[in-house]
């Protein structure tokens, strides 16, 4: 059987059920339990996808009874679809770098790691707390010293971030990877380096490796402490404005001049030198960017406006489509259709005399009035002592907790997919792979295996093993995963939690008592309307235009209504188009939801069902006040 | 107070000698300060508390009211509703002073003028000086008559809102405050006020009245004419909207199947069944909502402290502010600080990693 978002015990039977046997695993009970993770059946085709992982993020007989108790939830923002086989060095970093954190640095009081498991190729997580009163009291002790370092010095601890963060940037674009050559250069025997290309291209692989981790390590350093402080500025807003929206909240601390809307920013200034070099008609004239390219590099003004494009494209192109955990989220650099639809508008909308400056005053102006306003609105003066104190120190972290994404996610990430790419030519080179992007069916251990393969192939004359062993193998992975990925996951499985409190669980997965309850189903459930976070004002209906990969971008029409697992900031270029967007995963500080207010659609998040239970064309409702989502009528069609 | 003019026994609203004027009570007074501040009252003038004087002196009915207060002050309820009823049917039998008769007709025939309407139906309201002060609420305990139509008609009403001074709840109301004050020798304006056909109407507060949050206003309006919502005869759909970002924060719309409106049969204000259509529709779009939180955060900045503000929405869609009053309730309270316990930021957030939270809850808002 395969995997389905419906439940298999609602299911109405006429025929008295066997009783189950005593080992079966527990399928869903509604308002109580998910079903087991060892209920979940592995889908026809895809049988040992098992061999695609490694043996510790499997489920395991020998850990049955524990993992069946936990409760597991898909981690559809970071990984909407199977994981490929290398791209788990992502999730594998954060498995250790975000959870040694909570676990081991600071530590954060009642909080533990975060544990991973993959199944049928999807990512599930599943927070560990301390529950245990003593110990929490024990760790805050020490966690009051750490992280209380953390806040005093913040300002010069992120200056020292944003160092590290660069230069680990610039090592890895200096890393260079290229087939093993046909006869070693002379110059490695008349300098006596007495080590040659084999063990060069192992180093180099492993400081490939390295440097991810060690990026991995720096993302999480401070994220938690960020997060900590603005959940307690928001806590403190929640009491004292018992209903006010996060979006409220955030706008009172968030910065304008963030890096994730610098990429746009870069557009639109292209977009202006276009218009004044006089190459609109340049830029409007073709789709396709590389013509567009060419045609301005033959105009006569064409060079100024080819080098500005230059200088903005490192870094700010370096801009991911997606979440930037998977290579499979490209970046504007790699593909230009993107920026260059953006650059399109913004050249029509300046044609047209429209302004397509951000209002950073205006909006500067605001966060201050109402800023102020609240404060006006507590009861005491001891309340806008608190609150100014909370609203200073959130504002504080904030540039970490905005800009940090920019760094890691976007211009680390895309640049480490692209350096993968390079060793993949290598692969390719050596005859084990016939596509560079075939790599990326490798586990990175495997990938070790294969380089050595690969040099002992070169160094004895004998064909590698890998060149007949790696094709058919990538071939037999290919065919599981699209097996797997035409199977969504469940949101959820296993026995959820009496309490959620674990702060990057609320505010980065947007997994709360309610979103677990939603998920969990009640009996008198309206099949038709889904609800999430509502993470941005306002009531829109419209037509439902359900995105899984960002490939599909193009298809939005003018008014769409978006359906995604998650949103990416760098899909910027088609929220002009929309009219609201609906995910499945994601809370009020996920990566993107900043973007998304920013652009002013309604939007609710989280739903956990909706690329699920929406088809394209129907016609549905988006309430960004209440987070509610309804489908009003099916497709015409 | 002395005067060197005499006091009018007629005083629009939109007279510059209205805003503040004692002589129009309390809530009145505050409709002439909201008309001269810019805000959309519906056109009307007081019949002065000089005039309710002047009529008692004239009608040789001053030195008696004074008896029924003393005499009403202990007595048991029986007692005092028998000495209301006899002076009540006095007053409303009483001849009115030839020039005060007059100076309400012509007030009357101007209204008619203003609003280009012969026989305008009007809304009758008594305006108390001691009711509508900020800790002092005599809310309810005055009359109110609506869709009053002709000068004979006005002036008949405002005989029984006069004789309203001697009801059985007025003598009988004693404040803690002040267990004397049915002795007082209030005066009473009567309001004379083009009505509002509402499309809907109701109540708005300047600050949640459930949890006291001052970031929000709170609007309950109904179907209809807004008397249903204030006498709590019909249950009001609800709308909680941030007063800093006017988000509507909740909404509670109830189902409505009957109104207060003209019943045409009668010509006269009653209960009737709501439009089919409107049964289960919000009496309020966004639009509107939008536009009465506004209005009610610009009356707060205006008055300088929150505010209950009565209003009504025509059906061209115009809001109108009918009444408006300082808020009592939170207004005298005094303020507990959120905050659990006081510490620097960084030891709060330290806490709540711990599992400590910064501020105690106001609840949810009902």
């Amino acid at each position: 059987m395969t995997l389905t978002s419906s439940s298999p015990s609602t299911d109405s039977v006429s025929e008295p059920r066997p009783a189950p046997a005593a080992d079966a695993p527990a399928q869903a009970v509604p308002g109580k339990r998910f079903a087991s993770p060892f209920a979940v059946q592995t889908p026809d085709g895809a049988e040992g996808w098992e061999s695609m992982y490694p043996y510790y993020a499997l489920l395991s007989d020998e850990r049955r009874e524990f993992e069946d108790g936990k409760f597991w939830f898909f981690d559809g923002m970071h990984n909407p679809e199977p994981l490929y086989p290398f791209d788990t060095i992502m999730t594998e970093n954060w498995w250790v770098a975000a959870s040694q954190m909570s676990t081991r640095v600071w530590p954060v009081p009642p909080a533990g790691g975060i544990d991973h498991r993959i199944i049928n190729g999807y990512l599930y997580i599943s927070p560990n707390a301390v529950t245990d009163p003593e110990a929490v009291a024990q760790r805050a002790e020490e966690f009051a010293v750490r992280a209380g370092h953390y806040y005093e010095n913040w300002d010069e601890i992120y200056e020292q971030w944003v160092a590290k963060a660069t230069d680990c940037i610039e090592r890895l674009k200096a890393i260079r990877f290229a087939p093993l050559p046909e006869m070693e250069p002379v110059e490695s025997v008349l300098e006596h380096r007495g080590t040659y290309s084999t063990y060069e291209l192992l180093t180099t692989y492993g400081e490939l490796i390295n440097n991810l981790f060690e990026m991995g390590s720096y993302h999480f350093e401070m994220l938690n402490l960020g997060y900590g402080a603005y959940l307690t500025f928001r806590e403190f807003c929640q009491a004292a404005f018992p209903g006010i929206t996060d979006q409220t909240i955030a706008s009172m601390v968030s910065g304008i001049d963030i890096l994730l809307f610098r990429p746009d920013d870069e557009v639109r200034g292209l977009a202006r030198l276009a218009v004044e070099l006089g190459l609109a008609d340049l830029v409007l004239g073709n789709e396709d960017p590389d013509a567009t390219l060419a045609a301005i590099s033959a105009h006569p003004n064409g060079a100024q406006w080819t080098a500005a494009f230059e200088e903005a494209k490192d870094p700010w192109f370096w801009f991911s489509t997606g979440a930037g955990y998977t290579h499979s989220d490209r970046a504007w650099i790699d593909d230009l259709r993107l920026p260059f639809s953006a650059l399109r508008g913004y050249v029509q909308a300046l044609l047209a005399g429209e302004e397509i400056r951000r209002p950073l005053d205006e909006i500067m102006a605001e966060r201050v009035r109402v800023t102020a306003e609240y404060r006006d609105y507590l009861p005491t003066e001891e309340d806008r002592e608190s609150f100014d104190g909370l609203v200073e120190l959130a504002r504080q972290v904030f540039p970490f907790v905005e800009n940090h994404n920019f760094y890691v996610e976007h211009w680390h990430h895309s640049l480490f997919w692209s350096k993968v790419r390079e060793l993949g030519d290598v692969f390719v080179a050596h005859g084990f792979l016939d596509d560079r992007e075939d790599l990326f069916y490798l586990h990175r251990n495997e990938v070790y295996s294969a380089l050595y393969d690969l040099n002992i192939g070169w160094a004895t004359g004998t064909e590698a093993r890998g060149v007949t062993y790696w094709r058919p193998e990538v071939e037999r992975r290919k065919r599981i995963r699209e097996v797997l990925k035409a199977n969504p996951p469940l949101p959820a499985l296993g026995v959820p939690p009496e309490f959620i409190t674990e702060p990057l669980t609320v505010m980065l997965w947007g997994i709360t008592q309610e979103s677990v309850q939603e998920w969990l189903g009640t009996e008198d459930q309206d099949p038709n309307e889904l609800r999430g976070v509502a993470a941005s004002a306002g009531r829109v209906t419209g037509r439902a235009r359900v995105i899984i990969d960002p490939e599909q971008l193009h298809e939005v029409e003018d008014g769409d209504i978006l359906v995604c697992r998650i949103t990416a900031p760098s899909w910027a270029p088609v929220f002009s188009r929309l009219s609201a967007a609906v995910s499945d995963v994601g809370g009020i500080m996920a990566h993107t939801a900043i973007v998304c207010r920013e652009y002013g659609l309604p939007a609710v998040v989280g739903t956990g069902f909706a690329t699920t239970t929406i088809r394209t064309g129907q016609l549905i409702e988006v309430d960004g006040d209440t987070g509610v989502v309804r489908v009003l009528e099916d497709a015409s069609a | 107070m002395s005067t060197t003019t005499p006091a009018p026994y007629v005083l629009w609203i939109d007279d510059p000698a209205a805003n503040g004027n004692r002589q129009l009570g309390g809530k009145f007074g505050s409709l002439a300060e909201m008309t001269a501040a810019g805000f959309a009252v519906p056109p009307g003038f007081g019949i002065t508390t000089s005039a309710y004087r002047h009529f008692l002196e004239s009608a040789g009915l001053a030195e008696r009211a004074r008896e029924v207060r003393a005499a009403a002050r202990g007595a048991d309820l029986a007692r005092v509703q028998a000495i209301s009823a006899e002076f009540s049917a006095v007053i409303e039998a009483a001849a009115l002073p030839a020039d005060l008769e007059a100076a309400i007709r012509v007030g009357y025939a101007e209204l008619e003028r203003r609003t280009g309407q012969a026989d305008l139906p009007v809304a009758v309201r008594s305006s108390g000086e001691s009711e509508d002060l900020a800790g002092a609420s005599f809310a309810g305990q005055y009359d109110t008559f609506l869709w009053i139509r002709g000068a004979e008609d006005l002036l008949r009403h405002v005989r029984r809102c006069w004789a309203g001074m001697f009801g059985a709840a007025v003598l009988t109301y004693r404040p803690d405050s002040d267990p004397d004050a049915v002795l007082a020798d209030h005066g009473i304006c009567v309001g004379v006020q083009q009505m509002v056909e509402a499309r809907a109407a109701g109540v708005m507060f300047t600050l949640d009245p459930v949890s006291g949050d001052r970031s929000k206003v709170v609007v309950e309006g109904c179907w209809g004419l807004g008397e249903g919502v204030v006498s709590g005869g019909i249950t009001p759909s609800r709308y909680v909207v941030d007063k800093v970002t006017f988000e509507v924060v909740r909404r509670d719309v109830v189902r409505q199947e009957e109104q207060y409106s003209v019943d045409p049969a009668t010509a006269a204000v009653g209960l009737v069944p709501v439009p089919v259509e409107r049964c289960d529709v919000a009496c309020l779009d966004d639009v509107q909502i939008d536009a009465l939180a506004k209005l009610a955060k610009r009356i707060e900045q205006h008055r300088g402290a929150p505010q209950d503000i009565e209003w009504a929405v025509s059906e061209a869609g115009d809001v109108h502010v009918l009444q408006v009053r300082p808020e009592t309730v939170w207004s005298a309270r005094a303020a507990a600080p959120l905050v659990t316990e006081k510490k620097s930021a960084v030891n709060h957030v330290l806490a709540r990693f711990a599992g400590v939270g910064v501020a105690q809850g106001r609840g949810r808002t009902s």
